[in-house]
């Protein structure tokens, strides 16, 4: 299946990340698990803290530090990437995985010219001349619709806007033409006018690239309609994985529609807290027991608290998996939700008021 | 550009003017000018020799050319008779000029002195310094490739272990062994050609230069470690750059600021540390001069010097702020 241009890209089984700091061990990642096809795209939305970041760092082995520790296997075109040398692992980024990180003000080098920092894996990678180089660097830019590419070449990264420099972000990553893009919060630094710019500007390239592309947000609203699957992530775990447009027909996450409430508004600033969901994201240090959602959810019950729910499908979608004792929809949702309204529970009282009070 | 020039120098005024000021105000009063000038017949009474009452040092009573006229001679040739920031000012009209006066003791223009010890000196420091920045950053490069590793570890207690002697005692110790017991170099500052300039310089300037290593490299790895965590050495790694390539070409320039900043700060403290191995290494430069100046209340010498020091500082330091812009261009475009 190996170079051809369908069959499974990535598959990553229960993949686990830790960092051991001195309070404890930060579970950051606990037990994830998906298939990418080539040239499809998969949405991984969550709170901030969730666990993306790390997720896709693991994956292409970019967390360092002598104090993580990352178990499972993340199997990349037939080679487990976890289990590859430095030396191998090398040769796989740029050419084969790239990443577009969150802020375009700190992923670029102050100190070095756009140009240098476009071509400097090229020739690593491909071996060009400058020259030559410099042409495919041209021709990038203007492939990320930025004006006068050939000046810009000589620009630093300081005389550049915010979209501009992401949108050189972009242009690095694609340079080696990967067949893999994390994207991770491509736009969470960005101003919210650009932000559609550079969302389509991913969106077009992955296609016209025939390249597969994780995208990573905290806004649900963002991977509605840019992406083929999503995976929604809580506390480090998954917490429901469908195909997105199944995902959007029928959310049966409590977290998931949590999250779909709080979508920001494109005349709010992007910012702007998750409003709907009351609490805070669990310690990762000692997760609850049960459900690691159940004590900010207005349907949990007494089984929530005490026994994790398995990622599982349930009806007759086997695509759609989720992990809930009490899901969306369902009657054991209605009853518990009713019971936590009567007694005076914050995160299923604010739902209620937010929906008008329906019971 | 211009504007940075004007302020640097309008700065360097200032330093010099304060500088110059303090040390001349000490010299007065800590020492007494006419006696350094006349020696001791400054303590003739003349009032009495002139009424007649005494006679003076070298017996002869009023009238004749006694010792009365030489101190007479003296205090109006060094404006002794007026105040201090009176006399101040004549100093610093003569110096704008280029009149740096003659010493004392021998007569000598104190320009001439400068002229012979002011090129030991410098090379010293230069030595010193490229010592110092030749060890401190592959040193520090090492020790941040692999933090927190066995390398690393020791070199922090060898870079404490170099701080923490005094450098007179570091520059016995070196004299002692390769000199006295192994005898690789000469005991005697050799000024025959600039070959045999340089390799008198070694020991001193390891002296001096291996103590201001263990500061750099401190700094700097601290520094490389910090941005080793950025975004962009991320970035860099992302893009399957080696991680040779990623320490030199996008660590050490951002990582260079603190080392930069405490290279021209610590010119001052070589100054000092100049004093002793120049002592120690019998090296006839400036900062022995200047001791045996102090040593002998030679004032012109001492001025002088401090003047020659004071530039000097102020000059590293404005390097060093150009060396800011060479490694960031964002410093650039604020000026
Ligand atoms: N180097 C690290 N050391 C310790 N904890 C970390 C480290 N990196 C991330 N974490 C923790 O892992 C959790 C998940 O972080 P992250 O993946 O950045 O979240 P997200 O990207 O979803 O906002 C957070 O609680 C964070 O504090
Ligand atoms: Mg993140």
């Amino acid at each position: 299946m190996s170079g051809g241009t369908v069959g499974t890209l990535l598959e990553v089984r229960d993949l686990h990340t830790t960092f051991s700091i001195p309070a404890g061990d930060v579970r950051a990642v606990r037990g994830v698990s998906f298939d990418l096809e080539r040239g499809r795209t998969l949405g991984i939305v969550g709170e901030s803290g969730s666990g993306k970041t790390v997720l896709a760092r693991s994956i292409m082995r970019l967390n360092i530090g002598t104090n993580v520790t990352t178990t499972g296997t993340a199997t990349f075109d037939g080679r487990d990437v976890l289990s590859l040398p430095h030396a191998a692992m090398q040769d796989l980024w740029g050419p084969e995985m790239a990443m577009v990180f969150q802020d375009p003000m700190t992923a670029l080098n102050p100190l070095v010219r756009v140009g240098r920092q476009l071509t400097e894996h090229l020739r690593h990678h491909l071996g060009v001349s400058k020259a030559e180089a410099d042409r495919t660097a041209v021709e990038l830019l203007r492939e990320v619709r930025i004006p006068e590419p050939e000046a810009r070449l000589r620009a630093y990264p300081h005389e550049l806007s915010g979209g501009m420099r992401q949108r050189v972000c972009i242009a690095i990553a694609l340079a080696c033409a990967p067949s893999l893009l994390f994207a991770d919060e491509p736009t969470t630094a960005l101003d919210v006018t650009v932000q559609h710019q550079i969302l389509n500007l991913l969106g077009r390239e992955q296609a016209d690239r025939d390249m597969a592309m994780v995208l990573v947000t905290h806004d649900l609203g963002v991977v509605a309609g840019r992406t083929d699957e999503t995976l929604v992530m809580y506390a480090g775990t998954v917490v429901e994985q469908a195909p997105t447009r199944a995902l959007f027909a029928d959310m049966r996450h409590p977290y998931s529609e949590a999250l779909l409430r709080s979508i920001p508004r494109t005349n709010r600033p992007s910012h702007t807290r998750l409003a709907a969901i009351t609490g805070r994201p669990p310690d990762l240090i000692a997760p609850p027991a049960g459900c690691a959602f159940s004590p900010r959810c207005p349907y949990a019950q007494d089984r929530c608290h005490e026994e994790a729910p398995p990622l599982a499908p349930s009806g007759g979608d086997a695509s759609h998996a989720f992990a809930c004792w009490t899901p969306v929809g369902s009657p054991e949702a209605a009853e518990s939700f009713a019971r936590n309204v009567a007694d005076g529970l914050p995160s299923a009282v604010a739902v209620d008021l937010a929906s008008g009070g329906a019971s | 550009m211009l504007r940075f020039v004007a302020r640097r120098f309008a700065s360097l005024l200032a330093v010099l003017l304060a500088v110059t000021a303090l040390a001349f105000g000490a010299m007065n009063v800590l020492g007494d000018p006419l006696f350094n000038v006349v020696g001791f017949i400054a303590s003739v009474d003349c009032d009495a020799v002139e009424a007649g009452l005494v006679e003076d040092v070298s017996g002869q009573t009023a009238g004749g050319r006694g010792d009365c006229e030489v101190i007479a001679e003296a205090r109006r040739e060094h404006h002794l008779d007026r105040a201090l920031p009176v006399r101040y000012g004549y100093w610093l009209s003569d110096i704008v000029r280029g009149d740096f006066g003659t010493s004392f003791k021998n007569e000598l223009p104190v320009s001439d002195v400068l002229r012979d010890k002011l090129p030991k000196s410098l090379l010293l420091m230069g030595v010193a310094q490229a010592i110092a920045v030749g060890v401190a950053v592959p040193w520090a490069v090492a020790a941040a490739y692999r933090a927190h590793r066995s390398f690393d570890r020791a070199s922090t207690v060898g870079s404490f272990g170099l701080l923490a002697v005094p450098n007179f005692a570091l520059g016995v110790i070196l004299f002692y062994l390769f000199v006295v017991r192994w005898q690789v170099f000469d005991s005697r500052y050799d000024d025959t050609d600039l070959a045999s300039r340089l390799r008198s310089m070694v020991l001193p300037g390891l002296t001096l230069g291996l103590p201001a290593a263990a500061v750099y490299q401190r700094l700097l790895r601290t520094d490389l470690l910090t941005t080793m965590q950025e975004d962009f050495v991320h970035m860099a790694r992302a893009k399957g750059m080696s991680d040779r390539w990623i320490m030199f070409r996008h660590v050490l320039r951002p990582s260079l600021f603190s080392m930069v900043t405490v290279f021209g700060l610590s010119t001052a403290g070589m100054i000092g540390g100049s004093l002793v191995a120049e002592q120690i290494f019998t090296i006839p430069g400036i900062g022995r001069a200047l001791v045996e100046a102090v040593i002998r209340d030679d004032f012109p010498i001492v001025l002088g010097g401090v003047v020659v020091v004071a530039t000097g500082f102020v000059v590293v330091n404005f390097v060093v702020d150009l060396l800011y812009s060479l490694i960031d261009p964002r410093v650039r475009a604020d000026d």
